[in-house]
Order: C-alpha cells, then sequence, then structure tokens
C-alpha cells in the first residue's frame, strides 16, 4: 500500500487568507512526493483557484466559505477547492494572448492561464449541494 | 515583519527605484499599484523595481507591472526589474512575461537601461 496524506482546510472569502492557504499547501507538498521545483508553482495554481473565488464567486461583502482538500498519494498531489458563489466554469475561459493582453494593459483573466500551465489536470464540476467544485491534479513524476 | 513593504528611492534624471519585499498576492497588491499610479501621476516613468526580497509573487502582483508598463513607454519611460528570485521569475516565465519585460542583476544596470 503506498502512503497517502490527506488534510482540509476552509477559510472565508477574504485575500488576507490566501498566506493560510498557500501555508496549507506547502505543508502538505513537503509530506508528498512532490519536487521541490513543483512546490512553488502548485501553490501558486491554488492561490490562484481561491483568488478567483474570493474576487468573482461572492457579492461584495456577502461571507462565503471556500473549502481545500487535499489528498496527495504516489500517483498524484490533487487539490478539491469547493464554494457555494455564483457559478464559474474556469473551462469556458479561452486561452489569452499575452500580447495583446499586455498591449491592452488587461491585467486579469491569467489564473486560469497558469493554472492550466501549471496543473496536469483543471476539472470543474456542479455539485448540488456544494455548487463549484474544482479539482486541480499534478501527476508524481 | 509586515507581510509587504514598498521602499521608495529618488534618483537623478527621474528615476525611482521601488524596493519591494514579502509577499505580492491579491491581498497587497493595491498598494503597490497605487504606489506606481501616484508617481505616474507625479510625471516619473522611470522606474526600476528591486524584486530580491520578493518571497512571492502571484498574477495578481505580475498583473500590477503589466497593466503599468505600456503607460511608463508611452511616456518615455519604463519598468526595470531587478534581481528577481528564481521563484519570482519563474512566475514571468510561466506567463510569458520574460520577453516583454527587461530584467537586471544590479541597480547600475537598471539605472543604465533607463537613462
Amino acid at each position: 500500500m503506498g502512503h497517502t496524506v490527506r488534510d482540509r482546510l476552509v477559510v472565508t472569502n477574504d485575500t488576507k487568507y490566501l498566506i493560510v492557504v498557500r501555508d496549507f499547501v506547502g505543508r502538505m507538498i513537503r509530506q508528498s512526493r512532490v519536487t521541490r521545483e513543483e512546490e512553488n508553482k502548485i501553490i501558486l495554481a491554488v492561490d490562484e483557484a481561491v483568488t478567483n473565488i474570493i474576487e468573482h464567486g461572492y457579492e461584495p461583502g456577502v461571507e462565503g466559505l471556500i473549502e481545500l482538500e487535499v489528498e496527495a498519494d504516489e500517483a498524484q498531489f490533487k487539490v478539491v477547492i469547493r464554494d457555494s458563489g455564483r457559478v464559474f466554469n474556469p473551462e469556458s475561459v479561452p486561452n489569452l494572448d499575452m500580447g495583446k493582453h499586455v498591449r491592452a494593459g488587461r491585467r486579469k483573466g491569467l489564473g486560469i492561464f497558469l493554472m492550466r500551465q501549471i496543473m496536469d489536470e483543471v476539472r470543474y464540476r456542479f455539485k448540488d449541494g456544494v455548487k463549484n467544485e474544482l479539482t486541480l491534479v499534478k501527476y508524481s513524476k | 515583519m509586515p507581510a509587504f513593504q514598498i521602499l521608495k528611492e529618488k534618483l537623478p534624471d527621474g528615476i525611482v527605484i521601488l524596493t519591494i519585499r514579502g509577499f505580492l498576492d491579491a491581498h497587497t497588491f493595491e498598494e503597490l499599484e497605487k504606489t506606481i499610479d501616484d508617481l505616474f501621476e507625479s510625471g516619473v516613468y522611470k522606474l526600476t523595481v528591486d524584486l530580491s526580497g520578493l518571497d512571492y509573487i502571484s498574477s495578481a502582483g505580475a498583473g500590477v507591472f503589466i497593466g503599468a508598463i505600456g503607460r511608463a513607454q508611452e511616456n518615455d519611460g519604463n519598468i526595470i526589474l531587478m534581481k528577481p528570485s528564481a521563484n519570482v521569475k519563474e512566475v514571468f516565465d510561466l506567463l510569458g512575461l520574460s520577453h516583454i519585460f527587461t530584467f537586471k542583476d544590479s541597480r547600475e544596470e537598471s539605472v543604465k537601461a533607463l537613462r
């Protein structure tokens, strides 16, 4: 039987908790098979996912919960992020043209691009009772 | 130590060096955005940003530079990024921004690139 590590974290939709989210993911990574060079990137991908929920998921002033569940084994490092905010499917967002983005001085929409660059799987599903469930997976090398 | 810190230093020839430290993310980027906007408002468009003390950057942080570089260049200025750590530079690489921004290893080289 392979070694599996599992833990969860719940934060409210406030950017001040991003640092808590990053610490949590970093701690889980260090207990997993993820290599040092992948650590910063996976932390970044999760930060981007949670930032998107904080910025777009809930109406201003409305408090909401964001749940992160990490499960890591020999084969992969998986993070499932659940929230009950506005339905938002990142799979519906087309890949961006960075040249155009910079010329227009646009600074939004980079998070999904990064998640796709970094993770091997970025899956979204709408789940009854939870609403949004985003799964990010990085395979072990 | 605060999560994010900005130090501002004025040099001759209308050049300003911003030294940023800590974590530049969706929680802290507005502080940097406001600092750069205020510099633009006061007519300063030549900026060097010392990233050597920056521990972490997310796309919200990189977005500040994306939003500002066009305006700096339109006004005969630029934004030179100095001494990013490997983790911070990696984020610019992942975003495909490394060929859009100029990176320098020293203050002298950065200032020279702005003159």
